[in-house]
């Protein structure tokens, strides 16, 4: 077993809980742990409480306070979102247009809705994992209800072009939905510019608790979307259920923080993964997923060529770095974004993701680099 | 009873209770609502309500606040958005399209500055007067609150503030009262933004009633209705009397001629003449021409009756300027098919209300735009620099 350290370098699966966001949710465990739907001074406080995260979190994503809807996480806000939407609309259309790069919480959704009736075309990518945007055009028919497209790809840190995607689904008539939960913290994201009609992300991206999200619904855009679960009316009906206090405002404090701090950490970090991209390119037999793209700055994905991925995995036991999405590293498919840029099973289950935060050094890049370095000009004399 | 006076008059009473209690005015409003910068409702920590923000669709959420607040002791700034038609608050779709920013103060009774002990300075000087409510429409920051009453003099009463800003505050309350409207400002420094709504605050108007009959009875019921304070004049005293005119609205049994002895005039002073007797009216109408600052006189009467009290006081030797004849409406009020006393009146007063707001007194379903006009609700945007060196106020207008 080795001692030493172990680096994380997969913040785009979950960050820690910054210390300051920590400190600002304890209250709400212990003495302030009111029900937010009480009508007395400690629900009062929890409400006060939520209504702050939710203008936190609005303020972070240029979008009114009172289109979000706090959920468990981004998941089930993709549930609610896609399934209400669909229950809403579905006279208008059974129609429904996304990606193969999105993620599981969409993609598996999505399979469920087509259980119901409704008909989903999955638009293919090219080697570098973008969309074209004739093929979208072209895929949007009357009966098109909804397009859901992420705005950051969780494996490649590729970011789809959304204002354009914008101007196409709303001239054609149709609506848009967004998952935005790589996006959020990494780059800013400006709703009211994007102009989209549903986005759905997640607070343990950005340095905020697990088990809290939001879906957004752009209610200048006349967004119909109908209950699908059902309790005692919080979040004006659409997540039923007693707020989890402390995830929120949890959410709210981390929000808040990004909107401070990303501007200035997002360069830092797009130079150490630029660095770590350039050391690591010396190797043979190596490639960097959507290089050529617009990309998250924390993100890079990289692919060996001619060696077992299961080995190189193993060997890395000091980093934590993932293949595919954190969702489903516990099965051995490969991974069905990088499948749908063109690579082969072998080729997708040689390549990983290593993705920067808030607290990587320039001294765990180094260290990587070194790990990786070794660990793959091990491998290659074991074959030679 | 208007509803400042009726917020005092409940504040009194808590305090001699010692009930605590909280203030909430609206600051300001963006877009259309019922009740505008400058409405409060006093809460009581029963819950017992004096005044209103709202035609009643705030009122439960406000209660809700106001209490919570009360318990915090902290001043608070809630905005509601009735423009959001699932506004979780709101629930009903009023269709107002408006954001109104409220703040709540929870008054203590030991701090003699605090809202309603300035109101208290307001109403007894009885003039113009403006009123400064400190907020920020960034809620996270501090809400100051009601601090100060500025009048025509700049003479300051309340919390005052360091002097750059106190100067600021004067030259905006000077603007208010020469306008005559309430100003919302937006006062900037390196160090922070803070808003400023500067109320106008105008005494009651007065109407003076020329007459005593049976309509001038029905006259001063409607104007106390609308908190105007009431003076009732005739030469007879069994018609002028307290018998026919409630205690609050002042009663004068005097000849014509000494009309004016016992009334103090000012730019509220609005006089109708209604005595059913020409040569009373006529006599009267002498005295009125001559003091400028009057900005009202109805006279009852048919229009010969008017063109007859012209040609006496031309042949009297009167010279009336232009501007005097202008304040005369002769045949009192506005046409509305008013037949019968009461319906005279309200002709009367809608009159009088459209003649001291300088506006048109049509339909509101002729205009094309809002009811209120935008840019009364704007913030005007004053920069200082705060460098210590700089003297005094380097305040500039980005209108």
């Amino acid at each position: 077993m080795s001692l030493k350290k172990k680096i994380y370098l997969d913040f785009n699966a979950t960050t820690p809980v910054d210390n300051r966001v920590l400190e600002t949710m304890l209250p709400y465990f212990t003495e302030n742990f009111g029900n937010a739907s009480s009508d007395h001074v400690f629900g009062w406080d929890a409400n006060e409480a939520v209504e702050f995260a939710r203008e936190q979190i609005g303020n972070l994503i240029n979008a009114k306070a009172t289109g979000i809807t706090f959920t468990s996480g981004a998941t089930e806000a993709a549930n609610l979102a896609l399934f209400g939407f669909c229950k809403a609309n579905s006279s208008k259309g059974n129609h429904i247009i996304s990606c193969e790069t999105e993620h599981k919480a969409v993609l598996d959704t999505l399979k469920a809705l087509e259980q119901q009736g409704f008909k989903v075309t999955y638009l293919e990518v090219d080697a570098e994992g973008n969309i074209d945007l004739k093929e979208l055009e072209k895929a949007i028919t009357s009966e098109t209800i909804l397009v859901s497209l992420m705005l950051a790809n969780n494996e490649t840190g590729l970011i789809h072009p959304m204002q354009e995607i914008e101007k196409i689904v709303h001239s054609k008539g149709s609506r848009l939905m967004s998952d935005i939960t790589q996006a959020v913290g990494k780059i800013p994201v400006d709703l009211k510019e994007l102009n989209l009609d549903i986005a759905i992300f997640s607070s343990h991206k950005l340095y905020g608790p697990k088990g809290v999200g939001a879906f957004y619904i752009n209610k200048k855009n006349n967004i119909e979307i109908d209950p699908t679960v059902f309790g005692g009316g919080q979040e004006k009906g659409f997540r039923p259920g007693t707020l989890n206090v402390p995830g929120i405002v949890g959410f709210g404090k981390a929000t808040e923080l990004a909107k401070a701090e990303m501007e200035e950490g997002s360069i830092r970090i797009s130079k150490l993964r630029n660095g770590l991209e350039k050391q690591l390119a010396e190797l043979e037999e190596f490639q960097i997923n959507s290089k050529n793209s617009n990309r998250l700055p924390n993100t890079t994905n990289i692919s060996f060529q001619n060696i077992d991925g299961n080995l190189i995995l193993r060997k890395l036991s000091n980093l934590a770095i993932s293949r595919g999405s954190a969702c489903t590293s516990n099965t051995i498919n490969p991974s069905h974004v990088l499948k749908a840029m063109g690579l082969n099973d072998e080729l997708a289950l040689a390549s990983f993701r290593l993705s920067l935060g808030r607290n990587t050094t320039q001294k765990d890049i180094d260290f990587a680099v070194e790990e990786i370095k070794s660990c793959v000009n091990q491998l290659k004399k074991v074959e030679v | 009873m208007r509803e400042l006076e009726a917020i005092i008059a409940q504040y009194d009473q808590l305090k001699s209770a010692d009930t605590g209690c909280i203030l909430a005015t609206v600051v300001h409003v963006e877009g259309s609502s019922y009740r505008r910068a400058g409405a409060r409702m006093l809460i009581d920590e029963v819950g017992n309500i004096t005044g209103a923000i709202s035609g009643g669709c705030l009122e439960g959420d406000a209660l809700r606040k106001a209490l919570h607040a009360l318990h915090q002791q902290k001043n608070k700034l809630i905005t509601y958005d009735t423009s959001d038609e699932d506004d979780a608050v709101i629930g009903a779709q009023l269709g107002c399209n408006g954001i109104i920013q409220v703040l709540f103060e929870p008054l203590n009774f030991q701090d003699k500055f605090n809202a309603c002990e300035l109101f208290k300075n307001v109403i007894s000087k009885n003039a113009a007067q403006a009123i400064i409510v400190q907020f920020n429409l960034n809620r996270t920051r501090e809400q100051s609150g009601t601090t100060l009453i500025i009048d025509e003099n700049s003479e300051v009463i309340g919390k005052k503030p360091k002097s750059e800003l106190l100067q600021i505050f004067q030259k905006q309350a000077k603007l208010s009262l020469q306008t005559k409207r309430s100003q919302f400002a937006e006062f900037q420094n390196a160090e922070e933004i803070q808003h400023i709504f500067i109320q106008n605050y105008q005494p009651p108007v007065k109407l003076i009633i020329v007459g005593a009959g049976n309509d001038a009875q029905i006259l001063a019921q409607q104007a106390e209705l609308l908190g105007w304070e009431v003076t009732v004049t005739d030469g007879r005293p069994t018609h002028a009397n307290e018998q026919r005119f409630s205690s609050s609205c002042q009663v004068i049994v005097s000849k014509p001629e000494q009309t004016l002895e016992n009334i103090e005039i000012d730019e509220r002073s609005c006089f109708v003449l209604m005595s059913h007797n020409y040569n009373y009216d006529l006599a009267v109408l002498k005295l009125l021409m001559k003091e400028d600052v009057i900005p009202y006189i109805g006279i009852l009467g048919p229009l010969k009756k008017y063109e007859r009290m012209q040609r006496d006081l031309e042949n009297e030797g009167f010279e009336i300027s232009e501007e005097n004849y202008d304040k005369i409406y002769a045949p009192v009020g506005l046409e509305i098919g008013a037949e019968t006393p009461a319906e005279i009146g309200l002709s009367i007063l809608a009159e009088i209300q459209s003649v001291l707001t300088r506006t048109s007194a049509g339909n509101l379903r002729e205009k094309s735009e809002p009811i209120h006009e935008k840019d009364e609700n704007r913030f005007k945007t004053v920069v200082t620099s705060s460098c210590p060196d700089a003297s005094g106020v380097s305040a500039s207008h980005f209108d």
